[in-house]
């Protein structure tokens, strides 16, 4: 007893690979977005005097950032809907097949594998104006698509491809956790005079609720932060803002336009505002979720 | 209450595998029926083809006078009391039992009022509104039954039930079981492997083995007069001695008890039974054979002794009554009476 209480450094050095890595990865550039954003820095980064909030009010008097501002909300939502839906509708299908089962669940599983910025190219060759197969089929039914020039069809086009990565990762979780309802409990609901709809809704949605919402917040933080190589790979923001969300103004304000300040700024309120949509989750869907 | 026929059924799984080979059985108004067997005998799969869960590959399927082969589950008026009970568990116990009803579109007062009145008969008031991870396993299986009683089902079926249960809970189910059954006077199938449950639980007994229904009847009339080698081996405990016969060469073959079996049969027979609590200690002249005794269990009520005898390939087990304090390899001269001798054809069937 007295030497596994007296064991204080073992567990700091088991600790440590991760805490390196947080403290690496995110408390130190945390760290400084904080700092410089409370400065106004040349773009050589050669003199910087102290600014107060100025770049925080700057910054949300920005028609910019609040264009951005409701992109990012308009593709989160979208992401998080949509491959959530895509994914549920998969995994209870491929849940019932029988034959070749693992074949289709190796299949849809696959496109996690491929990394989002390649998907957003692939998507953006298939759905190329001059090129594009897709593009091709839609203007055969009436339907002229260039993304290049059209703001809401680039959108789409990131929004899908950004889904079709993210689909694989949310079917497996929602297999999983269909397999993980035992049989009988929808026998006896069939035995309870529930058809096969009213078992879904009754049986099998409020089982999968918890798995629900766990993903329901990685594919927010998701549709937040890592669909900036999708946007980056195919539409780069444009056209006219229209793709641009805030993580990618961010990176833009930043490293294109070189102004620390104000990119620093915004890059304290998306981890806000990311903070604060995931506490609120945690404290009104969590209760709901659980049983 | 409803009647219940099975008329030939058979189960064939997708992969050609024949599960049920033509169940026939006639199941009376209110009556309490139980299938035994060994797992893997097709017990489970009939109680499910009955159900409605699995799908009937020949013969009929009647309730009452309905033939419900192609209907489905709920159609069928059937309640099933799972093996793990299959209770909703995000559900408060109140909506597992109000489930069905509101799927069938009971009015929600008519609802309420049918759930207090189960709850009530089984002494579940006070858990209503707790969820199945709150209840203990007896609580859990209460809550099952109920679901099942809510309805007022044509037909209980129970998947063995009370497995999940320990043994001290188990015999306390059983005798609630068999109670609350025959006030009801609902149609019950039960599904067991536990032949001391089957006994004490059935009205009727269906032994079941590969498949096949072995024998049919009272639990007693099985017990006395069992139709099957495997039935005779299978229903009492410690199992019915099975001696093979060697009408030539074995000593016990002679033995006018046994040589003075009507001429046909005894040359049919090739397996003598002996229960062992049939067996008594008789002086030399009667006894049908003499015991090497191996090992003793004394169990208090009564003593097992097992052991070997002359002329005789199989372990005899003896029932004795009481305290009986016998030395390991001490020898007994052990008798019984004619009418609890069974004989057996090479096929097993009873001669």
């Amino acid at each position: 007893m007295a030497t596994f209480q007296h064991q204080r450094l073992t567990p700091w050095l088991l600790l440590a690979p991760q805490l390196v890595v947080v403290g690496l990865f995110f408390f130190w550039p945390a760290g400084q977005a904080i700092y410089q954003s409370l400065f106004t820095q040349d773009p050589f980064g050669l003199a910087s005097t102290f600014s107060g909030l100025q770049n925080f009010i700057d910054v949300l008097h920005d028609p910019e950032y609040l264009a951005a501002f409701t992109v990012t909300i308009l593709f989160t939502l979208s992401v998080a809907v949509a491959s959530l839906c895509i994914a549920l509708l998969l995994a209870v299908l491929a849940d019932r097949v029988i034959k070749g089962s693992r074949f289709y669940r190796t299949l849809l599983t696959w496109p996690y594998a491929v990394a989002p910025a390649v998907a957003a190219v692939l998507w953006s060759f298939l759905f190329d104006p001059s090129l594009g197969r897709i593009s091709h089929f839609l203007e055969l039914v009436g339907v002229h698509w260039d993304h290049h020039i059209n703001g809401g069809q680039a959108l789409a086009l990131v929004i899908i491809a950004s889904v079709w990565v993210h689909v694989s990762y949310n079917f497996v979780f929602f297999l999983a956790g269909l397999q993980a309802i035992p049989k009988s409990l929808l026998e006896a609901a069939a035995i309870d005079a529930a058809g096969p709809w009213r078992r879904f809704w009754t049986i099998t949605f409020p089982l999968l609720s918890p798995i629900m919402f766990f993903l329901l917040i990685t594919n927010t933080t998701y549709a937040f932060f890592e669909t900036f190589g999708a946007i980056d790979a195919t539409t780069a923001g444009g056209p006219g803002g229209a793709t641009r969300t805030l993580i990618y103004k961010i990176y833009e304000d930043g490293f294109k336009g070189l102004d620390v300040g104000h990119s620093a700024a915004q890059s304290v309120l998306l981890m806000i505002l990311v903070a604060a949509l995931t506490l609120v989750q945690f404290r009104y869907i969590e209760r709901k979720a659980h049983y | 209450m409803a009647t219940l026929t099975l008329n030939a059924l058979k189960k064939r799984y997708p992969n050609g595998h024949l599960t049920l080979h033509g169940i026939d059985l006639k199941v009376a108004h209110g009556e309490l029926i139980v299938i035994v067997g060994p797992s893997g005998c097709g017990k489970s799969t009939l109680l499910r083809s009955i159900a409605g869960l699995e799908s009937i590959t020949e013969g009929d399927l009647w309730i009452d006078d309905t033939r419900v082969n192609d209907k489905e589950p709920a159609q069928r008026d059937i309640a099933m009391v799972f093996q793990n009970y299959a209770l909703y568990p995000h559900m408060t116990v109140f909506d597992n039992m109000a489930y069905a009803l509101k799927n069938r579109g009971i009015p929600k007062q008519e609802c309420e009022q049918k759930v207090r009145e189960t709850a009530k008969l089984l002494g579940l008031e006070e858990l209503l509104e707790r969820r199945p991870r709150q209840l203990s396993g007896g609580q859990r299986q209460r809550v099952a039954m109920g679901r099942a009683i809510v309805r007022s089902p044509k037909v209980f079926l129970f998947d063995e039930p009370l497995s999940n249960l320990d043994a001290a809970l188990r015999v306390q189910m059983r005798l609630e079981i068999r109670r609350l059954l025959k006030r009801l006077g609902t149609t019950a199938i039960y599904v067991t492997h536990d032949q001391v449950e089957a006994m004490t639980l059935a009205d009727r007994l269906v032994v079941m083995n590969g498949g096949q229904v072995e024998q049919v009847g009272a639990p007693l009339e099985l017990y006395s007069r069992p139709a099957t080698r495997f039935v005779a081996r299978f229903i009492g405990s410690p199992s019915m001695n099975l001696i093979t016969l060697e009408a030539t060469t074995s000593p016990l073959a002679k033995h006018p008890l046994v040589r003075d079996m009507p001429a046909e049969p005894m040359e049919k027979a090739a397996t003598l039974g002996i229960r062992p609590e049939h067996l008594r200690i008789t002086d030399p002249l009667q006894a049908l054979f003499r015991l090497e005794v191996e090992m003793v269990e004394p169990l208090g009520a009564d003593t097992l002794v097992y052991g070997h005898a002359a002329g005789i390939a199989e372990q005899i087990v003896v029932r004795l009554d009481g305290i009986h304090p016998l030395e390991e390899s001490a020898q007994l001269y052990l008798g019984a009476e004619r009418e609890n001798l069974h004989f057996f054809d090479v096929e097993g069937r009873r001669v």
